[in-house]
């Protein structure tokens, strides 16, 4: 909808100065979803519409009578993003305004409770900007899990008891399952990897019709990790296989970033009190999972040391589920 | 204007149409999907332009509803029962958020006892929402309540959303003689919607951010004045209806045989038209039995009721529902709303479930309720058709 | 009855202070309710919490106006919030801050006890959660708490939650408190802040939940108007920010959750230090260790 731009040479240096995510929000210090947040409004600009679905952002965002965003702002509920991002599109359309219709949703509105509208959505091919702020939990409530909680990690749904700790599943790939409506454009983002984040905001200004993009934002409180450390997490997350950076339009799938080895996982986990209590076999067990992963993506051209021996000699069970058996 | 024979699905959606929605969300459910599948057609051949959204779901309907209103757009849906229960949650925000958006429930049985039939167990729950609720009796009333819901829910003192109620099967899939205006009339009664609050780049608004509660209580009070102001506008639309169309309907109720009736029965729906003939049946017997059409169950007239059944020795209320506290939900707001009078008030209970409301039955409440006058009263409240005993 | 509210900013544990208090309250035989008081804000924010004591059932379930003791478990809040409002004059205060109760500016001269709570707590429990040791001090500004009954609720609800280790910790934060705690009567300088704030009547609101861009009774309210919260007041350490060894690669301004990092014409950086947190992420993204995080609420 907007000019042409040759996206492939832009850097952070491109991004614009003027913020339509304002200063004097109320998010924790060190908060991912506030710099996703932050940046994306700055690149979307000031034509742009917000709906918030129940999450962290709309506590921390606006608050009647004041509000962080700039833009025209609504909540309503939780699990209907993509249903109410249509409804605003459609009159948007009839009135003729020029808008980009953005929701802002959280891991569990997207991948547990508002997946049937982001399904719905999708499936119409909506003219929306879905982004989905992934923090791998409902932090909002006080940190229970989610269908995007790792496996391992402690929630307080998923607590470090005497019998059971921490999630038994790994994490939904969400990005398959909306990649299975056949969208223009979807990519994942972290904020750690700026220039890629850019180009990925840009080229979904430039595709009409729905638009999926996933940013792992982390988050300190519910992470159980430093202020200071949330962009060194979101990066140690793609160097370790936790995060991989592709994009896909129109369904030609692409990896935006390759990573020059592949770091144990262990790495990322330390830095993190979610992750205190796993065990040596749960984090073998997420090793795998993670080198499988990472060979169904970079497959030989990214060097993966821990992963040669167990690729070598038997593939993880089809759904990677540990509790099906390796 | 033209006449057709036409069921009131139809008739509804030949109401929605002649009052231009641009956007309309829907999912199918019986009874209520001719409504959709006729709107698609007048879309798909060209007939009217409207953006019509397939949603995934009830929730999701209602969901884009909101948007769209917010959005600035006149929004036009339907439901039915189930449906109507899993929009729920957002039938909440639309009052508050003061969207005048119209949806059409086609009543049917809630619920386990699961059925596709009508009862209104569907929509009375629904009275807290915040919506304007109204109950039709037939087909014209169907099609010219649209054109009346939306110049009532976008008036400025009233912009609010109102939902049309008419009985599944024993009137959405039954044809009945409609006159159809043209749309040169529909267009002079009804003004072009313009949004207030609408959400746009060049005018930026928050709408409906978390609420603290050094603020919410006023806005639950403002949202309670508009629904008291919504009497007003609902009597004045009602008189320029009549002037354009040369049809009326009373405003929040009607009254039929009210003048000099000793006994009377309040009823909602299709069953009106039923008790009308005995009414009629009644009086030709010289029985002084009369007839009060409810129409509005939110905004309750609770004044205006009080003032109709003054005169009367003995009053009946027709349910179609149970609130499973021995009464029914028209009884209950009756019976609050008649508290200052000592009237002998029973509440009678039938058709649930999609029984057939009989003639005979009809007769047998007036009976009841005629008993009632003369100060025998066997119970507060008479099932009618049921089998077995009533306890 | 004697009330007690209580004022931290979230993290610090003021809601487990007050529950705890209650349960050393029933432990002397008294009957006793502690709550919080459900703010939407995050980590760092203001928040509030309270306990009510008495004899004899309590009848009252509604917030704390006018406490017997006041209790600040972060000495920078009379500066963002109207803590000492309410407090009656025969009331005392509790107070985490390394001043003698003279020193100390409430806003009210009360009956003050002060407490370093923040390095008791770094020495015993390695972090700033201070709510343990503000209770050491409470028990030596009240006389129907003993220190004993306090301890005994730490171990309680501690031990259940965190293990007999952190228990014992937290016990020893309480005592050492109740050792080093003075007590004063406290300045009363400053005034009480006054917040101004819209507070219309149901018809002088726009209808709607809905609110347009807004400048009214000296507040702005409506889209952008987050920038009057000062969210500055949370932070505990502060980037100090060294022009000249900066490269100019963006990267704190990118990654500041606060947009409070502001990028100048020629790419350098100019803090606005009203509204920074103290995450420290700028410190830790800047590849030339041009910003250093530097302990207290400074700005340069």
């Amino acid at each position: 909808m907007s000019e042409t731009k040759d996206i492939s040479t832009m850097t952070i240096k491109d991004v614009p100065n003027k913020d339509y995510f304002l200063w004097g929000h109320g998010a924790c210090p060190g908060c991912g979803v506030a710099i996703a947040v932050k940046n994306i409004m700055k690149l979307l600009g000031p034509e742009t519409i917000v709906y918030v679905p129940a999450s962290c952002l709309v506590v921390f965002g606006a608050q009647y009578p004041t509000s962080a965003f700039e833009v025209p702002y609504l909540y309503t509920a939780f699990e209907n993003t993509a249903a109410v991002a249509t409804g605003i599109r459609s009159a948007m359309k009839r009135r003729g305004k020029k808008a980009y219709v953005v929701g802002l949703a959280g891991d569990g509105g997207t991948f547990d409770i508002g997946l049937q509208a982001l399904s719905g959505a999708a499936d119409r091919n909506e003219d929306i900007i879905y982004v989905c702020l992934d923090n791998e939990a409902y932090m909002n409530t006080g940190i229970q899990m989610s269908g995007a909680t790792p496996f391992g990690a402690w929630t307080t749904t998923s607590p470090a008891g005497k019998m059971i700790s921490g999630k038994r599943r790994h994490k939904k790939d969400i990005d398959h399952i909306v990649a299975a409506h056949g969208i223009p454009y979807q990519a994942t983002l972290s904020i750690a990897h700026w220039n890629d984040f850019v180009r990925k905001v840009e080229k979904a200004k430039q595709v009409d019709g729905f638009r999926f993009l996933h940013v792992l934002t982390p988050c300190v409180p519910g992470w159980r990790s430093q202020a200071s450390k949330s962009m060194e997490i979101a990066r140690l997350a793609v160097e370790t296989g936790m995060w991989t950076l592709y994009e896909a339009e129109k369904g030609e799938s692409s990896l935006t970033y390759k990573p020059k080895k592949m770091e144990p996982v262990i790495e990322y986990l330390k830095l993190q009190g979610r992750f205190a209590f796993m065990n040596e076999e749960d984090v073998n067990t997420l090793q795998r999972w993670l080198c499988h992963k990472w060979w169904l993506h970079y497959k030989d051209e990214v060097e993966a040391p821990p992963c040669y021996i167990y690729r070598a000699e038997k593939p993880l069970h089809m759904d990677g589920d540990p509790l099906h058996g390796a | 204007m033209v006449t057709k024979v036409i069921s009131a699905d139809h008739a509804v959606a030949w109401g929605a149409r002649l009052c231009r929605p641009e956007v309309i969300p829907a999912f199918p459910i019986t009874p209520q999907t001719l409504i959709m599948e006729l709107l698609s057609e007048f879309i798909n051949d060209g007939e009217f332009d409207a953006d019509f959204i397939p949603a995934e779901s009830e929730h999701s309907v209602m969901s884009i509803a909101v948007g769209a209103s917010a959005g600035g757009v006149r929004t036009f849906t339907a439901t039915s029962s189930q449906g109507l229960a899993l929009m729920h949650e957002m039938l909440y925000a639309a009052p508050q958020i003061r969207l005048p958006i119209i949806m059409v429930n086609v009543n049917r049985s809630l619920g386990a006892a699961s059925g596709i039939w009508l009862e209104h167990n569907d929509s009375m729950p629904e009275r807290e929402s915040g919506w304007i609720q109204v109950y039709v009796e037939d087909n014209q009333e169907a099609l010219d309540m649209v054109l009346q819901g939306y110049r009532i829910a976008e008036d400025e003192r009233v912009r609010m959303p109102i939902m049309i109620c008419l009985d599944g099967f024993v009137l959405s899939h039954t044809v009945e003689r409609v006159e159809v205006p043209d749309q040169s009339e529909v267009d002079r009664f009804l003004p072009k919607f313009m949004p207030i609050n609408a959400l746009d780049p060049s005018d930026p608004r928050m709408i409906n951010p978390l609420v603290p509660p050094e603020y919410a209580m006023e806005m639950r009070y403002q949202l309670d004045r508009a629904m008291d102001s919504s009497r007003k506008v609902i009597s004045e639309v009602d008189e320029a209806f009549a002037l354009s169309f040369g049809r009326r309907y009373g405003g929040l109720f009607d009254m039929y045989e009210m003048e000099d009736a000793e006994f009377a029965l309040l009823s909602l729906g299709t069953a009106t038209t039923t008790a009308r003939g005995v009414v009629d049946e009644l009086r030709s017997q010289g029985k002084k039995a009369g007839l009060i059409k409810m129409r509005f169950m939110r905004p309750f007239p609770e004044k205006e009721l009080l003032q109709a059944v003054k005169n009367l020795k003995a009053l009946g209320v027709f349910d179609r529902s149970v609130g499973f506290n021995s009464f029914g939900p028209v009884f209950t707001e009756v019976r609050g709303a008649l508290s200052p009078l000592r009237l002998p008030l029973t509440d009678h209970i039938a058709g649930l479930g999609g029984r057939d409301l009989t003639l005979e039955e009809m007769r047998s409440i007036f009976a009841r309720i005629e008993e009632s006058a003369s100060g025998k009263i066997e119970r507060d409240v008479y099932w009618h058709g049921l089998r077995g005993e009533q306890k | 009855m004697y009330e007690v509210r209580f004022h931290g900013r979230g993290g610090q544990g003021a809601v487990m202070a007050a529950q705890t208090l209650a349960e050393a309250a029933v432990l002397e035989g008294y009957h006793a309710q502690a709550f919080p008081y459900f703010g939407a804000e995050r980590r760092g924010a203001p928040v509030k919490a309270f306990a009510r004591i008495d004899k004899s059932r309590i009848t009252l379930k509604s917030q704390i106006y006018n406490p017997d003791m006041l209790v600040l478990l972060d000495e920078t809040l009379p500066e963002i919030e109207p803590v000492a409002e309410g407090l009656k004059p025969e009331g005392v205060a509790v107070v985490n801050t390394a001043m003698a109760p003279e020193e100390y500016d409430l806003g009210i001269s009360v009956v003050t006890t002060t407490v370093d709570a923040t390095t008791i707590a770094f020495e015993k429990l390695k972090a700033p959660i201070v709510n343990t040791a503000i209770l050491g001090a409470m028990a030596k500004a009240q006389d129907f708490v003993s220190l004993d009954s306090i301890v005994k609720a730490i171990q309680d609800k501690f031990g259940e939650r965190l293990g007999p280790r952190a228990a014992n910790l937290n016990s020893d934060a309480a005592r050492v408190a109740y050792q080093s705690a003075r007590t004063g009567r406290c300045k009363a300088v400053r005034p009480i802040l006054q917040k101004p704030q819209w507070l219309p009547d149901w018809d002088q609101m726009p209808i709607g939940v809905t609110l347009p861009i807004t400048q009214v009774e000296g507040v702005v309210i409506g889209p952008g108007s987050a920038w009057q919260n000062l969210v500055g007041t949370w932070r505990t350490s502060s980037p100090n920010y060294d022009i000249n060894k900066c490269i100019r690669c963006l990267r704190c301004w990118w990654s500041c959750p606060e947009g409070t990092i502001k990028r100048q014409e020629d790419d350098h950086m100019k803090f606005d230090y009203r509204y920074c947190k103290g995450c420290g992420i700028c410190a830790q993204i800047c590849p030339v260790s041009a910003i250093d995080m530097v302990w207290g609420v400074k700005s340069w």
